[in-house]
């Protein structure tokens, strides 16, 4: 596969994709757990249903959910390892379930933090390994080093075991073996959990660069939004199996842009508020909010010595909400904040509730 | 044919480069090669102080019993050495690692065995061929072609059983729960494969023929050298069988893994 040969057109399609797992129905206590022996009490749930989606080579797609949506279990349908129980699924043209091999020739994966390498040899030496078992041209080959060259220091990293590694370089390893033959499609799986401020920022970068080098199309699943804004231009968002929103990040802030949260602080300035009265003060607010403005709705939370008010400009002009607050109470600090990617997301899982 | 060369080019690479970055442990490398060595020393010893208190086994003589033994250590290597990471499989599974096996464009049974091998069986080796010549001298059986092949070919098929016998007790992790005790029970049997299966009663003898075969590990084909006389027709078969049993655990192994990924068969 070279650059040429990856066109802007869609390469990876799924056309009202449900999964349902058999989940036997468990009973309680030592009697119920020899019921459950003989039992053929099934119930089906289902991981994902009805998703369709239709991604162009070249996008960074931001796959996103909470624990359990069902994230994984459509990875997993699209690297051919588990078959849908209904819809149709293309992969760069191909069923991957129906041809898992050759389908994993043209996909990377990384996969949380399960590295992929062998954990007792060198970095470069599972190179070597990878070349013969993806059959990477020597030219491809070189070319991928050279470029992984300019990119990050390699020197540091290529003679070192796997085993020997920190979780950074571990992580920087295998997003470089998964690029390695040039696939078409990436699928990072948490890429940057648990990864100091600069190791992220260090794979974020690489991680982009490659996409815009080699066109790869990457399909990224995090619970990290710094992610999300670093690298996503569109986003999937997935909950109990069911798809919530699937467009442009932009979009996305223009729609949730009448949203802004003012940041109220109640406490004299160098005062640390106690714990109960971080807890009482976003009650106050809220009760003293609610009797005054009936028909709005205000989503009150402490931050630290803050109390964070999100508010939808479309119901309540932030400035009138300030002004009543400030009869009602001695404020000493004020401050207004765009919403954050984070609380966007959040308000869209609530949404479902 | 070229599937067979690709597979074969991979697994050569990464065997050579795992047995260099483990001969880099190398204190690590002596101290288990020493202790393989010992554990089947005093194996032979124990043997030893056997027959100095009886003359046979069955009507096994010393040194027939020491061929079956040097036999069976040979046949117990290759598992030992290539197929290791049988002995993970559950914990692979149980966790839910198993999966990261899953997305290399490789036969996945392939791409899990390649990974490891273990070097300490050699000493296993070295000593099972030590045993395995020196009774064959003893024994005055003649150093001919036709014996040479009939030896290798035994101990090829013999070494399949083991393999197909561990290959079935790994992959049950993928049907049942939790079945790391099967793995450990079915490589304790091998300690009854160095005995002529005739001492056993015929239940047992059933049991070690057709159910859990280990008397192919060593009696079975190990009679086509020493006693050819005396050999069945469950020796000449060996082979067939052997390969047979190899492949149908192979099989149970590949369907598990679908089944455990959920691609079904």
């Amino acid at each position: 596969m070279n650059e040429n040969m990856k066109k802007s057109d869609s390469i990876i399609q799924l056309k009202h994709i449900n999964k349902d797992f058999k989940i036997l129905n468990r009973h309680e206590g030592l009697k119920g757990s020899f019921q459950d022996l003989f039992s053929r009490d099934y119930k089906i749930v289902k991981a994902v249903n009805d998703v369709s989606l239709d991604i162009t080579q070249g996008e960074i797609v931001g796959y996103l959910g909470p624990n359990g949506a069902g994230k994984s279990t459509t990875i997993k349908m699209m690297t051919g390892v588990l078959e849908p129980t209904s819809g149709e699924i293309l992969v760069n043209g191909r069923v991957p379930y129906q041809n898992r091999e050759a389908n994993a020739n043209n996909i990377g994966v990384v996969f949380g933090q399960r590295s992929q390498l062998w954990w007792s040899l060198p970095l470069i030496e599972s190179f070597k390994i990878l070349k013969d078992i993806y059959r990477i041209p020597d030219k491809d080959y070189k070319d991928m080093l050279e470029l992984y060259a300019t990119m990050i220091d390699l020197e540091a990293l290529y003679g070192k075991p796997v085993r020997q590694m920190s979780l950074g370089q571990r992580t920087l390893s295998d997003i470089l073996a998964a690029f390695l033959h040039n696939p078409s499609v990436v699928f990072l799986d948490e890429p940057t959990i648990g990864l100091d401020v600069s190791m992220k920022a260090k794979i974020r970068t690489l991680i982009s660069e490659l996409n815009s080098r080699k066109n790869t199309t990457v399909i990224l699943t995090t619970h990290d939004m710094g992610d999300v804004d670093a690298l996503c231009k569109r986003i999937v968002i997935i909950d109990k199996g069911t798809m919530l929103y699937d467009n442009d990040i932009e979009h996305l802030r223009r729609f949730f842009g009448a949203y802004r949260t003012l940041k109220i602080n109640l406490n004299k300035r160098g005062a640390v508020p106690s714990d109960d009265e971080k807890k009482k003060q976003p009650e106050n607010v809220q009760k003293v909010l609610s009797k005054q403005f009936k028909a709005v709705d205000f989503s009150i939370e402490p931050d630290e010595e803050w109390v964070s008010i999100l508010i939808d400009e479309s119901q309540i002009p932030l400035m009138k909400v300030l002004s009543f607050l400030q009869e009602q109470m001695k404020i000493y600090d004020v401050r207004v904040e765009e919403i954050s990617t984070e609380s966007v997301i959040k308000k869209i899982y609530e949404g479902r509730g | 044919m070229r599937k067979l060369k690709f597979y074969a080019r991979i697994y050569f690479k990464i065997l050579g480069q795992d047995i260099k970055s483990r001969m880099s442990y190398r204190s690590d490398f002596i101290i288990s090669m020493i202790g393989m060595l010992f554990t089947n020393a005093v194996e032979l010893a124990a043997f030893y102080i056997m027959f100095q208190n009886f003359n046979s086994v069955c009507g096994w003589s010393y040194y027939e019993m020491l061929f079956l033994y040097g036999f069976s250590l040979v046949a117990l290597t290759p598992m030992q050495c290539l197929f290791e990471n049988n002995w993970n499989l559950n914990g692979y599974v149980k966790r839910g690692d198993f999966i990261k096996y899953c997305f290399r464009p490789l036969n996945i049974f392939f791409y899990y065995i390649s990974e490891i091998f273990d070097i300490k069986g050699l000493g296993q080796l070295a000593m099972g061929i030590g045993t395995l010549i020196f009774s064959w001298h003893k024994l005055q059986i003649p150093v001919t072609p036709l014996v040479l092949i009939k030896l290798i070919l035994a101990l090829a098929s013999a070494s399949l059983f083991f393999i197909g016998m561990m290959n079935f007790a790994a992959a049950s992790c993928f049907y049942l729960i939790n079945t790391g005790f099967l793995i450990n029970t079915v490589s304790k049997f091998r300690d009854y494969a160095k005995y002529p299966v005739t001492i056993f009663n015929r239940g047992f003898r059933f049991l070690f023929t057709f159910i859990i075969p280990i008397a192919f590990i060593a009696y079975y084909p190990s009679l086509s050298v020493v006693r050819p006389d005396s050999a069945s027709v469950l020796t000449w078969i060996t082979p067939v069988y052997g390969s047979l049993f190899f492949y149908a655990s192979c099989k149970f192994w590949m369907h598990g893994a679908g089944k455990y990924t959920g691609t079904g068969s």
